[in-house]
């Protein structure tokens, strides 16, 4: 159960083993746009004073996000985290509902009582992060536990940054899956710092994925720019678990292109950094593999970029009718009601 | 109907709830092979399954946080803490995430953790505890505490219909000594309905739990001279019975608030400052709080005397409330 | 982003704890075209320095805050108008939907000081804790002189007051006096005094049990009248002629003073036509239908007899008659008077008032002006019998029967120096405190402190009548109906003829401990002689 390292996805027969098409390709690429997209204007709109909290994105992040998730299957589930807005599209969430969740108002997924991406939309499998990281981690192992018990082949995702995984509850929860070979897969964002805390503050071996071991399964180290790379490492830990053969821990590792949240500058990233890995931007970087080695087109492109432009400037359109939610209504919804049980978002 | 103990009772409700309905499962420390550091799931891996009832790692966290995931994914996971002193490890867990998942997400936390509480046998500071009132303040919890074997019963199938996360306490205290008619088949016992288990008009106690039986014994004393005191079990503080509690004080006018857990902050403060507020014309006399000093549970017998309040503690603060 | 109206552009907050913002740099002046999204300004904050993308398409307008200015996070910054057309309201940054929290209004109403339930004729007896009114001159014997916290203030006071006062625990020596919340409840609903009740609990205090045991021995049944028992309860009533004297009602508070009671029913609405005020009747033998309280249920009875208890208004009625007459050696003393001057210098003065002071010059106003003058001259009967002293003084607080509402009794409010008002301010008193008794608007000061009241009963044609005095005072003056009677007048020649004359009997109830007949014959010769040499003012 040795750490490996994962080679990057280079040509297109790669691409078709690891069970991709040119649809999907397409696809992937248009997802990766839409959540920068989201992001982007996210950050205007905050600094138009339209956003009210704090604001949080993960650019840089997003071939890893949405690698993960398209490897995902339909009825699959996962507690995605703050960088991971791209395994929300990737899923299906409508553009409009998160511009709406941003801006605090009734049509968000948690209608105004979280904010920014604290959100997740249960009939898409993904559920809703906290603060308190990574507090969803032994909640998507328990996820798969129901599966394990009930014998389905259904995985769990549960994302973890490399800050998050020096809780207590990322130990308790990867645990308790080695122990009972739960299909559960650990993805680690580790985008090499926690807020301030540079990796080697935070952990002491030198890869995450070395921990795995600990807890009786493998881990995996990629290259969370090659998006196509981590897809392959996503799929193969995820029909692993779905098979039977338990845990895998995929570190997939990136920089943090901003500042922890919108108000931080990242004065204390040193700038060679942000300038090497801006060359590794994960978006351009499949851009140009798929215009070299998939031969997208300057029409194919253009079309897409301005397919998901107009998608998503209709979105923020649509998101400032969202009313904001009715302050009588501030107690409603604590406690949950019986007939809430049984209906199908309930998987 | 057959006379049970209150742990049999548990243990057989449990049974029949699992045999009832599939999703429903154990988790816990020593629960399976073991059948439960008290026993009351023995014969349960057997009879279920090693799927169904399950070991777990020495994790509070995992175990109430699997449950949530689990319960998320449509099962009706019943965590057990080992002792309710336990709960603590999971109390970020209960208290942000399953707690508010609800709220924000939208999506029910049918849990139902069983919390082995309270002392009385020198179990120390960290066996003995009754750490209801910090779940009660936090808003999307439901907390129960039965008294009598057949409310440990019905409310127990009651918080695993529930679709939110219920902090279930059972005493441990009460687990042999206090056995009662319980019936056979399967039923519920609604949550925030207070029951009264002795009548009284002069003085009214509002109680839960083992002091339940405490209070009883102190007003059967008080009867011997004439005072009839009312004895009302609570039986869940989240949600508790208001109506039951201002109608008895309104015809008793003295009241005496009793619990184990210690004063400052315990449930009991909630309860006298909600009379204080509704029913301050009905009061004869101020509202009396009963309950165990500011200190962790100390061990040795004679301090833990001093701690959990006793009969005589009660009654005598009941004759100083039937003399006001 | 909306097009067609002003867009306004605010401080963001940059990052939770920020709070406010300082301008940097403008990157636009006004007047510049500006595009959605283009970089507007730079500004700095606690945490980072940003750059603010414009909200709005159009041209930058005005430029509210200047670089180097620091502003609160929220706060507009600039406003940018769209290309060419009219601004219309600025849109707000934020949308729509009110946000206004619609914060529930908690407002409390406060009820106003008088709960009904205050009611309670608490008979304060003797020391409550909280006199509320502890008339300033203690008549000692009687206890609870001075109007009877009819008032809801009063009575509020009172009652609520035992209860509030407490917070000593009863062993702190005020056993006696403290009351529970529940035992005052009780107390206000039963019209009982918690003072008369003996009392088991700590120090001697009356416990719940005890206060039961005593209403179940003594009276039982709530006060059917509802109007929870206020004895005091509320509105005068309109029909003024009616009066419902019901003499007996009247009085609200059972014990105290109350005063009027005695005269029961005075009705004297200030306002009333003239009629002739109804006279009052006798406590005693209430004939009058008037409404009053509990209809009894008349179930069939084998004897032909039935039996109701008493309530809190009867019961406190009952004791403040007796006490009086126990008291004072009431004698009344009768006097006719020829009205015509009154009535023709009324005629005159009406419009003005009405018009000029909105006040109707009312016969009760006469007969006070003229009994307030007359005073003068006969102290006694303004005055007290205090232990071995009698007691005289320069003012007069005259107190007017006003009753209210069917069953709901009678209020004695005070208005005080009326030896200071002339005609107008005694009418102008008189409305007021009326108005005020009618609305429940009185405060304690407004029923204390009398030293000489008139009561008016109207309406039945009453022509005479011996009311009780109000204790601690020395006399009650009564007005009968004004009839027009057949009258031996002199004409122009000296000789005796018949003619038709306005005639008001009045009497004077006083104590003769005190006051004598010739004393009293002075008094009430001198008033009429007032009256009927009227000229008004």
């Amino acid at each position: 159960m040795a750490v490996r390292e994962a080679e990057p996805v280079e040509t297109l027969e790669q691409v078709k083993d690891a069970g991709l098409d040119r649809e999907d390709l397409l696809e992937i690429y248009r997802n990766m746009l839409i959540t920068r997209g989201i992001e982007e204007r996210g950050h205007i709109l905050y600094k138009q004073g339209k956003i009210p909290g704090s604001f949080y994105t993960g650019r840089g992040n997003e071939g890893s996000a949405v690698g993960v998730a398209t490897a995902m299957g339909p009825n699959d589930v996962g507690t995605p985290l703050q960088r991971d807005m791209g395994v929300h599209v990737t899923r299906g969430i409508e553009p409009w509902r998160v511009f709406a969740q941003y801006m605090g108002r009734d049509d968000g997924p948690t209608r105004g009582r979280d904010g920014n991406v604290h959100m997740g939309d249960a009939r898409l499998g993904l559920h809703t992060m906290v603060s308190h990281l990574p507090a969803m981690l032994p909640v998507a192992v328990g996820m798969a536990l129901a599966f394990k018990i009930r014998d389905e082949r259904r995985v769990a995702v549960a994302w973890c940054g490399e800050g998050a995984s020096s809780r207590g509850d990322a130990h308790e929860g990867m645990n308790l899956a080695g122990v009972h070979r739960l299909p559960v897969v650990f993805v680690i964002d580790n985008n090499q710092w926690a807020y301030s805390t540079p990796s080697h503050l935070e952990y002491a071996v030198e890869h995450l994925a070395d921990r795995a071991a600990a807890y009786g399964f493998d881990g995996v180290v990629v290259d969370g720019t090659d998006v196509l790379a981590v897809y392959r490492e996503a799929k193969r830990a995820i029909e692993k678990a779905r098979d039977g053969g338990g845990p895998t821990l995929v570190e997939s590792v990136t920089l943090r292109m901003e500042g922890h949240a919108v108000h931080d500058d990242a004065f204390y990233v040193p700038k060679e950094l942000f300038e090497e890995w801006a060359r590794r931007d994960p978006i351009e970087r499949f851009r140009s593999w798929l215009r070299d080695t998939g031969s997208m087109g300057d029409a194919e492109e253009d079309e897409l970029t301005a397919g998901v432009k107009r998608l998503l400037h209709e979105a923020m359109q649509k998101a400032e009718e969202s009313p904001l939610p009715d302050p009588a209504t501030v107690t409603d919804g604590v406690f949950a009601t019986a007939d809430e049980l049984e209906t199908p978002h309930h998987r | 109907m057959a006379e049970k103990t209150y742990l049999q009772a548990i243990s057989d409700g449990l049974r029949q709830e699992m045999q009832r309905d599939q999703r429903v499962f154990v988790l816990g420390e020593d629960v399976g092979v073991y059948g439960g550091a008290f026993k009351v799931t023995q014969g349960f891996q057997e009879e279920f399954g090693a799927h169904r009832v399950l070991d777990m790692p020495l994790s509070e966290t995992a175990i109430v946080g699997g449950s949530t995931g689990a319960a998320l994914m449509g099962m009706r996971p019943v965590a057990e803490m080992q002792f309710a002193d336990f709960v603590s490890c999971a109390w970020d867990h209960l208290v942000t995430v399953a707690a508010k998942q609800r709220y924000r997400a939208g999506t029910p936390i049918p849990i139902v953790l069983r919390l082995p509480s309270g002392g009385g046998f020198s179990g120390g500071p960290f066996h003995s505890q009754n750490p209801e009132s910090s779940f009660a303040h936090i808003p999307g919890l439901k907390v129960v505490c039965p008294a009598t074997p057949e409310d440990a019963k019905g409310l127990l199938a009651t918080a695993i219909e529930d679709p939110n996360p219920v902090l279930y306490f059972e005493h441990k205290h009460l687990y042999r000594r206090i056995k009662g008619e319980v019936p056979d088949e399967r039923f519920t016992t609604p949550f925030g309905k207070a029951r009264v288990h002795r009548e009284g008009d002069d003085i009214t106690v509002i109680t839960w739990g083992a002091m339940v039986y405490t209070a009883d014994e102190a007003a059967g004393r008080l009867a011997d001279d004439g005072l009839s005191v009312e004895v009302l079990d609570l039986r869940t503080l989240i949600p508790w019975d208001r109506e039951a509690v201002l109608e008895s004080v309104a015809r008793c006018s003295k009241v005496l608030v009793l619990h184990e857990d210690t004063k400052t902050g315990g449930f009991g403060a909630e309860i006298a400052a909600t009379i204080a507020e509704h029913a301050f014309e009905q009061l004869d006399a101020p509202v009396r709080r009963v309950a165990a000093p500011d200190s962790p549970v100390p061990f040795a017998p004679s301090l833990e005397k001093a701690f959990i309040p006793q009969v005589d503690d009660v009654a005598a603060a009941l004759r100083e409330l039937a003399a006001y | 982003m909306s097009t067609g109206t002003q867009v306004e552009v605010v401080m963001p907050q940059m990052g939770v704890s920020v709070s406010e913002g300082t301008i940097t740099r403008w990157l636009k002046q006004p007047g510049e075209a500006v595009t959605l999204d283009e970089p507007l300004l730079e500004i700095s904050t606690d945490k980072v320095d940003t750059e603010v993308p414009s909200p709005g398409e159009g041209v930058l307008a005005e430029i509210r805050v200047q670089e180097g200015e620091t502003v609160e996070v929220g706060s507009v910054l600039a406003v940018i108008a769209p290309e060419g057309a009219a601004a219309a309201e600025p849109e707000p940054a934020t949308a729509p939907p009110a946000a206004e929290s619609q914060a529930p209004e908690a407002t409390t109403e406060t009820e106003p000081i008088a709960p009904a339930a205050a009611g309670a004729p608490a008979p304060q007896t003797s020391p409550p804790p909280v006199p509320q009114a502890s008339p300033p001159p203690e008549p000692q014997p009687q206890p609870a002189a001075q109007a009877g916290p009819e008032t809801p203030g009063a009575s509020a006071a009172d009652v609520g007051s035992p209860a509030q006062q407490t917070h000593a625990e009863p062993q702190a020596g005020n056993g006696r006096t403290f009351v529970s919340p529940v035992v005052a409840r009780i107390a206000a609903e039963h019209g009982v005094d918690p003072g008369a009740v003996a009392g088991t609990g700590q120090g001697g205090r009356v416990t719940k049990k005890d206060i039961l045991a005593f209403i179940e021995s003594g009276a039982t049944a709530p006060p059917a009248q509802q109007p929870a028992a206020e004895p005091a309860a509320p509105a005068p009533q309109q029909p003024p002629v009616e009066a419902p004297v019901s003499t007996p009602e009247p009085q609200v508070a059972p014990a105290p003073q109350a005063a009027p009671a005695p005269p029961a029913t005075p009705v004297a609405p200030p306002q009333p036509p003239p009629q002739a005020p109804p006279a009052p009747t006798p406590p005693p033998t209430p004939v009058v239908p008037v409404a009053r309280g509990p209809e009894p249920v008349q179930p069939p009875s084998p004897t032909g007899e039935w039996e109701e208890p008493m309530n809190a208004m009867r019961r406190g009625i009952a004791e403040h008659m007796r006490r009086s007459l126990d008291t004072s050696a009431h004698v009344t003393s009768a006097i006719e008077v020829d009205m015509s001057k009154v009535v023709a210098a009324r005629e005159r003065l009406k419009q003005e008032y009405q018009r000029a002071y909105g006040v109707n010059p009312t016969y009760l106003a006469f007969v006070t002006k003229a009994a307030v003058e007359t005073l003068r001259d006969w102290p006694w009967v303004n005055g007290e019998l205090r232990g071995e002293k009698i007691v005289t003084r320069s003012f007069v607080n005259v107190g007017v029967a006003v009753s209210l509402e069917e069953g709901k009794g009678l209020i004695v409010p005070v208005i005080r120096n009326a030896q200071d008002l002339n005609l107008l301010g005694i009418a102008r008193a008189i409305a007021d405190v009326a108005e005020r008794a009618r609305t429940k608007k009185l405060m304690p000061d407004d029923v204390q402190g009398g030293t000489f009241t008139i009561t008016n009963p109207g309406g039945y044609g009453t022509f005479h009548g011996t009311p009780v005095i109000s204790q601690p005072q020395a006399a009650i003056l009564g007005t009968y109906a004004l009839v027009k009677r057949p009258w031996v007048v002199q004409d122009e020649l000296g000789q005796d003829v018949i003619a038709i004359r306005p005639m008001m009997n009045i009497t004077l109830t006083y104590d003769h401990r005190l006051v004598d007949g010739a004393y009293s014959g002075g008094f009430l010769r001198d008033l009429r002689a007032r009256l009927e040499h009227w000229d008004g003012e």
